[in-house]
């Protein structure tokens, strides 16, 4: 699909849980278009700072446009003080989507890490009606970090919670309960977004047991576009952009 | 209204472009009947072999600006003119090709392969090391007019020498340039800068420094351009932070003949149209017919 950029009203913008927050755009334009794992690149004010453009993966599409963010730096802090009414300058749909499991798969599991949840959702909303457990692996440093279980519940997921702490799910790594789920190699597909230990840890596991999958990942971005090369990720075909190449790519591909 | 510029007899028809390393691949982005709106464009530079660029991150924000290390990532000038080069020139409008040699007889080839590939002009990135007794062939004024003339020995088009902001005095550079034979120059290059991340007591780029752009600079690149319009008499092509219309409307007062959107491009990919719808309402506004009017205009 093209690239859009417009001027959007914001519909919604609250609070769900410690710092996470949930933001919806009256942009169908853009909303409509989304593939899931695909990202939406929004200025954040008209000012200079912040300066760049701040990436968010596509929580949800449709009529409205939905992002799920975590407040960690100025420009979150700027979005989350926008009120329902204010506009947003938004670039999208953007990126390399999820590649959504052939008919070989019987199992597929998400594997999210904190906000890293965002990018599932709409991949969720794809894959509802397909004969496939569903299983979402969910990690988070505590029980504030893990929201939306009940979206996932009615797209047909079954979900397992770790906490850094406890306080929600078993104690430990969403890592660690990957691995105690036994799993056939061949019917299994995997898809993982979270942070950067997370992901390293998953491709590690799966390149031992022989499964494939994708995962979502993430840097620093200036254009979302292609163009500056700023965002260049190591794999193991040489470096690649996130916004462009990726910001899905192979499981095995990126080099940690 | 007359917006057309000239470059060594070769007429623009207006003096907005894109800066070398701003626009490539973004083409998807745009109409090409918005793109063909544009006075030129210029790709971002190759070299004479591949280059896979710097480790990440290669990007850093700072206030009003970025930091970029990017180590001009790109596929080689013949997988360039191969694979790229025809869907740029089939936009419609001027390309000038931005070539960076890692000596002279790369830079020699450079301009032989950009000539014969059929591109409007070819724009010298001096900012590399190596060729110069200092660290920049940019840095270095010998070097400078030893390298344009190379170039223009071999080269039937316009000749554009792009010049590093990290020099004591620019005007010098520039008139040894112009001395080499330029037909114009690209001025200003980005600034050695680093931010360094405090927790870490690391640099925030993969290649420990990088170069400064965007608004940040603006008020030391119009200076630039304008010491330097004094000094020489060959055609401005300018750059450094043009986010909106006044931007670029300084650099055309100060002396310049084209202006370049460059960082810009990276938070609004709409800002070369923007910027030159605005100039053109400068104009009418100001009752003038031609952009020439303007140029080189500032009062004293």
């Amino acid at each position: 699909m093209k690239k859009i950029q417009g001027v959007y009203k914001i519909t919604a913008n609250q609070k769900i849980s410690g710092s996470y927050y949930h933001l919806k755009i009256a942009a169908p334009d853009i909303g409509r278009g989304v593939l899931p794992g695909q990202f939406v690149h929004v200025r954040v004010n008209d000012g200079l700072e912040p300066f760049f453009r701040r990436p968010f993966s596509v929580f949800r599409g449709g009529k409205s446009l939905e992002i799920l963010y975590d407040v960690v730096g100025p420009a979150t802090k700027q979005l989350a003080a926008k009120r329902p009414g204010e506009t947003l300058d938004v670039i999208g749909p953007l990126g390399h989507a999820f590649t959504l499991p052939d008919k070989n798969i019987r199992v597929v599991v998400l594997i999210a890490g904190g906000v890293g949840i965002a990018p599932f959702l709409t991949l969720t909303d794809k894959i509802r009606l397909k004969k496939l457990d569903k299983i979402l692996l969910y990690g988070g440093r505590t029980k504030a970090n893990i929201v939306s279980l009940k979206a996932f519940r009615d797209n047909g997921c079954r979900i397992h919670v770790a906490t850094d702490d406890g306080s929600a799910g078993v104690k430990g790594r969403v890592s660690g309960l990957f691995s105690k789920i036994p799993l056939d190699p061949s019917t299994t597909l995997i898809y993982a977004c979270g942070p950067r230990p997370m992901l390293a840890a998953i491709q590690s596991f799966a390149a031992q047991h022989g499964m494939r999958g994708e995962l979502s990942y993430e840097e620093v971005m200036a254009c979302g576009l292609g163009a500056c090369l700023g965002c260049a990720v190591q794999t193991r075909k040489g470096y690649k952009t996130v916004c462009h190449d990726g910001p899905v790519f192979p499981l095995e591909e990126v080099v940690f | 209204m007359d917006l057309s510029v000239s470059i060594a007899g070769i007429k623009f028809k207006n003096p907005v472009t894109v800066a070398s390393g701003t626009f490539g691949h973004a083409e998807d982005f745009y109409d090409d009947k918005e793109l063909r709106r544009l006075g030129a464009l210029i790709p971002k530079t190759v070299t004479l072999f591949p280059r896979q660029g710097n480790p990440p991150p290669r990007i850093v924000e700072t206030p009003a600006g970025m930091i970029n290390a990017i180590g001009i990532e790109n596929p080689g000038v013949d997988i360039f003119i191969t694979d790229k080069l025809p869907l740029l020139k089939a936009i419609g409008i001027p390309v000038i090709v931005s070539v960076s040699g890692a000596n002279y007889e790369e830079f020699r080839i450079l301009v032989e392969k950009v000539n014969a590939a059929g591109v409007t002009a070819v724009e010298l990135n001096l900012s590399c090391p190596n060729l110069g007794k200092h660290s920049l062939v940019a840095q270095d004024p010998a070097a400078v007019e030893r390298v344009v003339r190379l170039a223009k020995k071999h080269s039937r088009i316009p000749v554009c020498a792009k010049l590093s902001p990290n020099v004591t005095d620019i005007a010098q550079i520039a008139a040894a340039a112009e001395q080499g034979g330029a037909d114009a120059l690209s001025l200003v290059n980005t600034f050695q800068a680093m931010v360094i991340d405090v927790e870490k007591r690391r640099s925030k780029l993969g290649n420990f420094t990088g170069g400064l752009s965007g608004p940040a600079i603006r008020p030391i690149a119009v200076f630039m351009v304008h010491q330097v319009y004094r000094r020489i008499k060959i055609p401005i092509i300018a750059m450094g932070g043009i986010m909106a219309p006044d931007d670029a409307l300084q650099y055309i007062i100060a002396g310049a003949t084209m202006a370049a959107v460059g960082t810009a491009n990276f938070i609004d990919p709409g800002t070369p149209l923007a910027v030159l719808r605005g100039v053109e309402d400068y104009l009418k506004r100001h009752g003038m017919q031609r952009i020439s009017e303007l140029r080189g205009s500032l009062q004293s």
